[in-house]
């Protein structure tokens, strides 16, 4: 396993207000996975499901309530110093808006060698040979290194921000909702150029996504989330195929398709997502679930297998 | 034949920059009748919004013009009406819109019944705060808010973002407008939500005869909605028939490449058709058909000549000069 993600919390403390008790979201509340090298495992979930919280963590830039993320199986709570450094260099990430992820005042020169300079000492030729390579594997000319970011479009501002992740040879790349601010006909430019680079470098990817179609395109393996849990996981085959978790199925139902004789049912799914900080008792979901029992209500689902590397947490869930 | 709702005849909306001028709107033909709706389907840039912003006479005041072309509604040209006419009898009355973002279109300071009763107000079909308010009730009530006579006095934020695209939709409806444009109105939402609002404006729909014009990128979101669609690409459209016909036998390689370019559930890991380039600038776009530079068919016909618009079938119109089938 590359990277792995063990009971994982994050709680914001909310509203200390004078008079009123402070409370907490529990944005992610208690999940677990785990990342093999050269797989692409995506969390898949709607707004406020903490999907974007987890990867946050990853790449440290949020600090776990509790529970532990493990890379090539060190603790990152326990890295220090050349550890720590080592880290951030093999974990990179890729985030959703190209106009805000690349800072406008840069060279796009400067914006790759950045990541390079932080982690090695690299001489000019050096650094100009590296600039332009990683330019020409995202498909861009050596001279837009001389260039600014408004000089771009969006989709090769985004080719840009995969140049400066690969540009320290990471090992594994976060990608935040990659192709979700870009047009419709450069999607496909971009979603192709990430799958080749990951066969050629051998890549892992974590990718945060709510595009449901996206997912089961790119993606190996995937967890569903849910108001801060895991409600299934597994091959995304399998997922796709035989959801098991109500929440998964509404979801996968939900999906507008192109296709004028489908129609969304509307009874897959009730009401609106609860708040993260008063969620329901038993299984969150249970309110908006169109099959929910009594038991449901009362009893936290446990996490159990659904099949072959297939799980989820629901009471009405058989095993296969 | 009766006549369509909204009938725009060769329109062409320029916006006058320091760099150039624009041509986001390029001569566009489109028409949409009682209670049909329209999806009006391209890219960012391709000119849809600027087409609904036309309609609407709701273009940048310093930038925006229309240089050319007609709006008819019931028989009226609405790109020949003053400022006055068009605030006292038409917007928000009888052409109204949803934008993309419910949070950017609600005022944070005042209360949703507030909001809401602003049409009923402004119009005059309601006098008095009473009137107003039950008017305001009367209508969250049809885009299904629950108990909303308690709701009134609530703030936007109170709202939840499925509750709020609502609220929007209440005040676009308010009174009772022949022809609503919804631009990306489902985009910032969850997929669950989209179900519930797609559901909501074929409700309005078929308790009214309201025409509707759908802007979005969206292609599944299209099919589930309209009747008819029309592909815009570089201030033009190139592509328009009904809903079947553009998904099952789209002509124009622009609506094959889109509908290639997509990932559709059930369909996995294939590699994805992408399309190479980028749309041509507007300032300056090419004599010949926009889309050739980056079309599988070009020939040198394709830059020499903008293709005219052709009829396959009834109501299937195509602006190319290699129209068809997908080469298999």
């Amino acid at each position: 396993m590359l990277l792995e993600v063990r009971d994982l919390k994050k709680h914001f403390p909310v509203g200390s207000g004078l008079l009123r008790a402070s409370g907490a979201v529990r944005a992610v509340d208690g999940v677990s996975f785990s990342v093999d090298v050269g797989e692409t495992f995506a969390l898949v979930g709607e707004s406020g499901c903490g999907k974007t919280t987890i990867a946050r963590m990853v790449l440290m830039l949020e600090r776990p309530t509790a529970g532990a993320i493990l890379f090539d199986g060190k603790d990152l709570a326990g890295m220090s110093g050349a550890g720590l450094k080592a880290y951030r260099r093999q974990v990179q990430a890729v985030f959703q808006d190209p106009y805000a992820s690349l800072n406008p005042r840069l060279r796009v020169r400067t914006i790759i060698a950045e990541p390079i300079l932080a982690h090695e000492r690299s001489g000019r030729a050096a650094l100009r040979r590296r600039v332009e390579e990683v330019l020409d594997v995202v498909g861009l000319p050596a001279a837009a290194a001389d260039l600014f970011p408004h000089e771009f479009s969006g989709g090769q501002r985004q080719r840009i921000a995969i140049a400066r992740a690969l540009a320290v040879n990471p090992r594994c790349i976060v990608l935040d909702e990659p192709i979700s601010a870009l047009d419709v006909s450069i999607r496909a430019q971009v979603l192709n150029l990430l799958a080749d680079i990951q066969e050629r470098f051998r890549l892992t990817y974590l990718i945060i996504a709510h595009d449901l179609a996206l997912v089961e395109h790119f993606s190996t393996r995937v967890g569903v989330m849910y108001l801060g849990n895991m409600v299934e996981a597994g091959p995304t085959d399998a997922v796709f195929d035989r959801p098991r978790h109500p929440y998964t199925q509404a979801l996968l139902a939900s999906v507008p398709r192109p296709d004028p004789d489908h129609q969304p049912p509307l009874d897959a799914i009730r009401g609106e997502i609860a708040s993260a900080m008063a969620p329901p008792s038993g299984c969150k979901f249970h309110p908006r679930c169109p099959r929910a029992i009594d038991r449901c209500a009362v009893e936290v689902p446990a996490w159990r297998s659904l099949g072959r590397d297939h799980a989820g947490a629901c009471h009405l869930a058989e095993g296969a | 034949m009766s006549q369509p709702l909204l009938r725009v005849e060769n329109l062409r909306t320029h916006l006058f920059l320091k760099r150039g001028v624009v041509k986001a709107v390029d001569g566009v033909n489109l028409h949409v009748d009682a209670g049909e709706t329209l999806g009006l389907v391209g890219e960012s840039g391709s000119g849809k919004s600027m087409t609904s912003l036309s309609i609407l006479r709701l273009l940048p005041r310093q930038s925006g013009r229309i240089v050319e072309g007609h709006i008819w509604v019931d028989g009226v040209d609405l790109a020949s009406l003053s400022e006055e006419e068009m605030a006292r009898d038409w917007r928000g009355r009888r052409v109204s819109m949803v934008s993309q973002d419910p949070m950017t279109s609600l005022n944070p300071v005042f209360t949703v019944g507030d909001q809401v009763g602003a049409p009923f107000r402004y119009h005059g079909l309601a006098h008095g705060a009473r009137a107003v308010r039950e008017a305001a009730v009367k209508v969250l009530r049809r885009v299904r808010i629950p108990s909303p006579e308690k709701r009134l006095d609530d703030y936007p934020h109170q709202f939840s973002g499925g509750m709020r695209q609502r609220v929007v939709a209440a005040m676009a409806i308010a009174c009772a407008p022949r022809l609503l444009i919804a631009d990306e109105p489902t985009s910032n939402l969850d997929v669950t939500i989209q179900v519930q609002m797609i559901a909501l404006f074929r409700e309005l729909q078929r308790d009214s005869g309201l025409g509707i014009i759908l802007i979005t990128h969206d292609l599944g979101v299209a099919a589930s909605i309209c009747q008819r669609v029309a592909v815009m690409y570089a201030g033009r459209i190139v592509e328009v028939g009904d809903v079947r016909t553009i998904y099952r036998s789209p002509a124009h390689p622009y609506t094959q490449a889109l509908l290639n370019a997509i990932p559709h559930l059930g369909q996995r890991r294939r590699r994805l058709h992408a399309i190479a380039g980028q749309p041509p600038s507007l300032i300056d776009p090419p004599v010949g058909c926009r889309f050739a530079a980056r079309c599988s068919r070009r020939t040198a016909q394709c830059d020499a000549e903008y293709p005219p618009e052709v009829e396959l079938a009834s109501g299937h119109k195509v602006a190319c000069w290699r129209p068809g089938p997908e080469a298999a």
